[in-house]
């Protein structure tokens, strides 16, 4: 064994010089690189968080909603690897920094990007709020209307009502003024016609009257075998000026159809029923009441 | 002027208070208030005008059978036919003023109409002073039945205008007797109520005596002498089926219906003297009512037929007596106007009787109200006998004999008016009016 140390010593002896020397070349450039470059933006994962669409009816808060800050990350160092030979480091690292920087040029540009669209949703939620709050500004004016008009028309209704109360009121007031004067004036006449009549009365001329109308429609009433003592029937009898019948209504009576038209017509064939001596004495409306003795 | 006013208003304040205390609601005006306590009894006026469809006169005239039967029962003036101003054959063709004028109170107007093999007949009654339309019906007749047609008309209008159902449709028998003796013809005569359509029952040498109606009015009771002696007979009218119902020694006279139809009252004389009997029919049984040595004859019965009137002269001359039959021999005299009442007949209310009186030296037909034992001379002939009832009381058929021949005349029940029934049968008696035919 010795022999074949012997026979690769110098070999052996060079390869592990070599091996040293990249070894300490590796080291010092190792040390370089981490300390004299400048270190190497990390990409940074961000998410911009959307707010969520509105859906349905808001109330929308008045404050735009707080975007949340991108979340960095910040990856750990790529685990050094052993130190490559010297060339191979620096394309190692020449491409190391290209990727890097294209990298970082994609972050920048997917940064850009969402900051865009981040934008282009706050416009959208803006939009949107404005349009929200613009409904909810026409609902509640067609509602502020709305309770104006019920409000007007409550109030209209209100006032005709009070109108009515106070015309009714009003014409209640007058019927009864003008009752009142009718009362007064009736009992005014109604006086005077007793005081006339209490002096024809007083003058026999009422009497004389009475009985004329009587013997007239006694003459003319022919009495059906049906009338006999019992019989009580009224007659209520309108007479015109001249003493044409005019009107003759049955009232109470307690006999049979061939009474009921026997005095009817004894009435009517008395017409023009006589006169009264005194003028004074005739009166329009007669109650005759037929009531024969036996 | 102001003290006035308010005089006048103290016044009429008091006026107010008077009036609402006595009178409650006060009339808008006085009304002077009359009190009729009489009325007189004319007949009413009354136009019947001919009938449409029928030819004037003739026995089957409608308008004058009607017209005929109203002036016959006292009640009513028709207007003479002459007079009439217009032929109105309905109601709406009534011109009322023309009848006013003519002073008509009522108006019948109608008219005939064939009505498929037979005829029909419509009558209208208005009142001419109101234009109100009182009747208006349609009844069925046939060429033979328009003299029956129209007394039911007749009967209809009656009613309607007094209140009485009428009887012109009902029929009287009677006896007629011709000849001089000892070749007389005697004939027992049912007819109608005017004393159209006389119809010959029994015709006989010998007397026929005392037709009495049975109470449906389907049967006669008669006395007949054809056995030259006196015999009591049934005669159904219909059929004119006939039997003996009494033949016993003596006098069989006056047979009188019991109100149920079982039996009649009659008058015997087998025990030596006229007495009443009553006598079961179907049975024959014979029930002496009356002993009395005086002459007791024609029986008559109380509605409810618990007694019976009769005529008797056991006060020396003749009076009407009564007798409940539960206590025979018990009579008691119930006339005491006149010195000379027979014949009583009881009226269809059974208040009153209808009778011969003896009145200021005539015999007269008279009615007594019973319960007040007032009577009321109907007639004023000197030989008026046999009265009897119409069924609804308003009138009294009689026999009224003048120069030793009878006629019929009838009465109103209130005695204002009398009226001969012409006849060409020569010597008229004994008549009697047929009861109303039961109802149902």
């Amino acid at each position: 064994m010795p022999g074949f140390f012997q026979e690769h010593l110098r070999p052996l002896a060079g390869s592990a010089g070599l091996h040293l020397g990249l070894v300490a070349l590796l080291g010092v450039a190792a040390l370089r690189w981490t300390s004299s470059q400048p270190p190497v933006e990390l990409a940074i994962q961000g998410y911009v968080v959307d707010a969520p669409a509105p859906a349905g009816p808001l109330p929308q808060p008045r404050s735009a909603p707080a975007v949340q800050p991108p979340a960095e990350t910040v990856k750990p160092p790529e685990p050094v690897a052993e130190p490559p030979q010297e060339q191979r480091a620096e394309e190692a690292a020449a491409a190391e920094r290209a990727t890097a920087a294209a990298r970082e040029q994609r972050q920048l540009e997917e940064r850009a990007a969402q900051e865009r669209e981040a934008q282009l949703a706050r416009e959208k939620a803006a939009a949107e709020r404005r349009l929200a709050e613009e409904a909810e500004r026409k609902r509640a004016a067609e509602a502020d209307a709305k309770r104006k008009a019920a409000e007007d028309a409550e109030r209209k209704k209100a006032e005709a009502a009070e109108a009515r109360r106070k015309a009714e009121a009003q014409a209640q007031a007058e019927r009864e003024a003008k009752s009142r004067a009718e009362r007064e004036s009736d009992l005014q006449r109604r006086l005077a016609a007793e005081e006339e009549t209490a002096a024809l009365a007083r003058s026999g001329v009422m009497d004389e009257y009475r009985a004329l109308l009587v013997q007239t429609i006694e003459r003319n009433w022919i009495r059906p075998p049906s009338a006999r003592a019992g019989l009580q029937c009224t007659l209520y009898v309108t007479q015109a000026p001249g003493g044409t019948v005019v009107d003759v209504k049955l009232g109470a009576c307690n006999g049979d159809q061939a009474v009921r038209e026997s005095i009817t017509n004894a009435v009517y064939k008395a017409s023009p029923l006589p006169a009264p001596r005194d003028p004074r004495a005739f009166e329009r409306r007669l109650e005759i009441v037929f009531q024969p003795t036996e | 002027m102001q003290s006035i006013t308010a005089a006048l208003r103290s016044r009429a304040a008091a006026l107010t208070l008077l009036a609402a205390a006595l009178l409650g609601p006060v009339p808008g005006h006085a009304q002077l208030r009359l009190d009729i306590t009489q009325g007189v009894r004319d007949a009413v006026p009354i136009a019947v005008v001919p009938f449409g469809g029928q030819a004037d006169g003739g026995a089957a005239d409608v308008a004058a059978v009607i017209a005929n039967d109203l002036r016959m029962s006292g009640r009513f003036a028709p207007l003479e036919r002459r007079d009439l101003v217009a032929r109105p054959t309905s109601g709406a063709e009534i011109r009322y003023e023309d009848w006013r004028l003519l002073r008509s109170d009522f108006i019948v107007v109608g008219r005939v109409e064939p009505d498929g093999s037979a005829l029909a007949v419509s009558f209208e009654l208005h009142n001419v002073r109101t234009g109100a339309s009182l009747l208006a019906q349609r009844l069925p007749s046939t060429d033979k039945g328009l003299r029956a047609t129209a007394h039911r008309i007749a009967d209809l209008v009656f009613e309607r205008l007094t209140g009485i159902p009428g009887a012109f449709s009902t029929r009287i028998a009677y006896v007629a007797v011709d000849g001089r003796p000892p070749a007389q013809r005697y004939r027992l005569i049912v007819a109608d109520a005017d004393g159209y359509n006389p119809r010959i029952i029994l015709e006989s040498r010998e007397p026929i005596m005392s037709p009495s109606w049975s109470p449906d009015g389907q049967n006669l009771a008669y006395v007949s002498f054809e056995g030259k002696s006196s015999a009591i007979y049934v005669q159904r009218l219909a059929s004119g089926e006939r039997r003996r119902v009494s033949a016993r020694a003596g006098i069989n006279g006056a047979p009188a219906w019991s109100p149920d139809g079982r039996k009649l009252a009659l008058t015997l004389s087998r025990d030596g003297n006229l007495d009443i009997y009553t006598l079961e029919l179907a049975t024959q049984t014979l029930t002496r009512v009356t002993s009395d040595e005086a002459i007791d004859t024609e029986p008559e019965w109380s509605r409810d037929g618990q007694s019976l009137y009769f005529t008797s002269d056991r006060a020396g001359n003749a009076q009407v007596y009564r007798v409940v039959l539960d206590q025979a021999r018990k009579a008691e005299r119930v006339t005491f106007t006149n010195a000379y009442n027979a014949r009583p007949r009881v009226s269809p209310d059974g208040k009153e009787l209808a009778l011969v009186t003896l009145d200021r030296g005539g015999y007269r037909i008279a009615v007594m109200d019973i319960a007040s034992r007032n009577l009321r001379v109907l007639t004023n002939a000197r030989q008026d006998e046999s009265p009897s009832f119409a069924p609804n009381g308003a009138l009294v058929l009689y026999a009224t004999r003048d120069r030793g021949r009878g006629s019929l005349a009838i009465a109103s029940s209130d005695g204002a008016f009398q009226q001969r029934l012409s006849s060409d049968q020569g010597d008229v008696r004994d008549p009697a009016w047929q009861p109303f035919a039961p109802r149902g």
